[in-house]
């Protein structure tokens, strides 16, 4: 899926389609979204206070496990196990998880990209293997929401979401919230996967 | 009665403007508001028709621009429907900011709960608020439907004369309430600089103008006691705390009257006490009200025939 190959924005008054598109493209260049999301159909009726957005994510990129982006080894001389990250966006996470782990005075970073924990290395290679640093996925989420958000016609604070393997559907009204629009909105984001799904 | 004073923007640098001042004294004119920023001065002012000729020359030695400002003297009301990130700071700032240009001064005022549709209302301190400018500014979206039947409700109580402004097409008759619609200028997240935007924001301001003349013709019918300009002189001279007073513009005129910024309760009584050379005071010829902003001081001069003995 390319990004944002699909864009489409469907209103009551056809005439108002393009500068709602030109909101949403705003909203989207402005949360740096363009390159996340594949395909979007927003389809708004004002007369019944309704606004519906359904979104096909393309593949996200897994999470960073700490293991993956870095190597340990321990010092013997001064009892501590000396860790080489490669990965430099990842050490603010990576040492505060270190911190909780192993208390702020056993971890230490003499270096840039060099962190040491006074410990042995078996603890230290355990705990490294299984811990995530980071998760584009989440902090995917996280955006994807406040997106949808500003997206939406102020006052409009009745809503209904789901985020299921990629696929967001979104409704938002005034009103009390109806089965038909969420089920409208489920077909809509048929109709966008097309042949894909 | 004096001579008739044109509005005009003088911008440039602030190396000796405080010739213009002197220049501007020596015609009888008056300096509506001074703003300073750094080495730049952007001065408002009052100048005689007759006398403009001689300002320009000054302006032109010191290599600063004068420009026509037709909005001089009025306070307008940009009001948005929440001060949600909706409105704010595109496109209402940009609406506010465009009105400012023309020499208005500009109040933000966003609604507590303007937002929606069926939930849209306003409460009676922000219409009385509201009712203290000269125009009010409303900054709607993009929705036809919306502008025409439902956001309608929030001019409910507004006395004051209401331009619209919103994304579609829709002339002006269709929305109940309003004086003017202008198009063009509905919600937008990014700053209005673009071709299309601006030239409807030119259209925003030349109707905003209208009314203000509108206005203008309607006093002059049945003039004021006193002119604003003079007041604020005379306020200078004679209360001279507002000298100390840091807002951008510690009186802000209006068509008819001013807003001083000074707290009511202290203040009050110095405003009524202002003495004119013709020998009446303030409170003969105006109505010293608390105003709806902070605790500041409302002044609304009163018309010759209701003040014709003095």
């Amino acid at each position: 899926m390319e990004p944002l190959e699909i864009f489409t924005v469907e209103t009551t008054e056809p005439s108002e389609a393009a500068s709602y598109e030109s909101i949403l493209k705003d909203i989207i260049s402005e949360l740096a979204f363009s390159r996340t999301i594949g395909r979007i159909k927003v389809r708004i009726r004002p007369e019944d206070s309704l606004f519906m957005m359904v979104i096909l994510l393309r593949r996200g990129l897994p999470p960073i496990k700490a293991g993956e982006i870095s190597d340990t080894e321990f010092d013997r001389e001064h009892a501590k196990v000396v860790i080489t990250v490669r990965d430099e966006k990842t050490i603010p996470q990576f040492l505060d998880r270190l911190w909780e782990e192993f208390g702020r005075q056993n971890v230490m970073q003499p270096q840039r990209n060099i962190i040491e924990v006074a410990s042995d290395i078996e603890t230290v290679d355990k705990f490294i293997a299984e811990l995530i640093v980071d998760d584009p996925e989440k902090t995917i989420r996280e955006r994807l929401a406040d997106m949808a958000i500003r997206a939406t016609p102020e006052g409009f604070r009745i809503r209904y979401h789901s985020l299921d393997s990629g696929k967001f559907v979104f409704v938002a009204s005034e009103d009390t919230m109806q089965q038909d629009w969420i089920d409208e909105a489920n077909v809509m984001l048929k109709e966008l996967e097309g042949d894909d799904s | 009665m004096g001579a008739v004073l044109e509005p005009y923007i003088y911008e440039g640098g602030i190396h000796k403007h405080s010739l213009i001042l002197e220049l501007l004294e020596d015609l009888g004119g008056y300096l509506v508001q001074k703003t300073p920023a750094s080495t730049e001065v952007t001065l408002v002012m009052l100048i005689p028709k007759k006398d403009v000729h001689l300002v320009e020359d000054l302006c032109k030695k010191l290599l600063g621009k004068l420009t026509s400002a037709p909005l001089t003297g009025t306070e307008v009301a940009v009001v948005s429907p929440t001060l949600a990130s909706h409105h704010l700071p595109h496109s209402a700032c940009d609406i506010a900011e465009y009105i400012r240009r023309g020499g208005a001064n500009t109040n933000m005022i966003g609604l507590a709960r303007g937002m929606g549709r069926r939930v849209a209302l306003s409460a009676d301190y922000e219409r009385r608020l509201i009712n203290e400018h000269d125009v009010a500014v409303f900054s709607f979206g993009t929705f036809k439907d919306c502008i025409i039947n439902k956001k309608p409700k929030l001019f409910e109580g507004i006395e004051i004369p209401i331009v619209v402004t919103g994304g579609p097409d829709i002339r002006t008759e269709e929305i109940s309430g309003a004086d003017i619609y202008v198009g063009g200028i509905g919600r937008v997240a990014h700053r209005m600089r673009k071709g299309h935007e601006l030239d409807a924001m030119d259209v925003m301001n030349e109707k905003v103008g209208e009314i203000v003349n509108l206005k203008r013709e309607n006093i002059a019918k049945d003039p004021l006691a006193v002119l604003p300009a003079r007041l604020m002189k005379e306020v200078q001279e004679q209360v001279p705390d507002i000298l100390n007073v840091l807002t951008p513009a510690p009186i802000t005129l209006q068509l008819d009257g001013m807003r001083i910024k000074l707290p009511y309760d202290r203040y009050h009584e110095a405003v009524g006490n202002i003495v004119f050379d013709e020998g009446f005071l303030l409170s003969d010829v105006a109505n010293i009200l608390p105003s709806k902003m902070k605790d500041y001081i409302l002044v609304k001069i009163k018309r010759r025939s209701e003040v014709a003995n003095i």
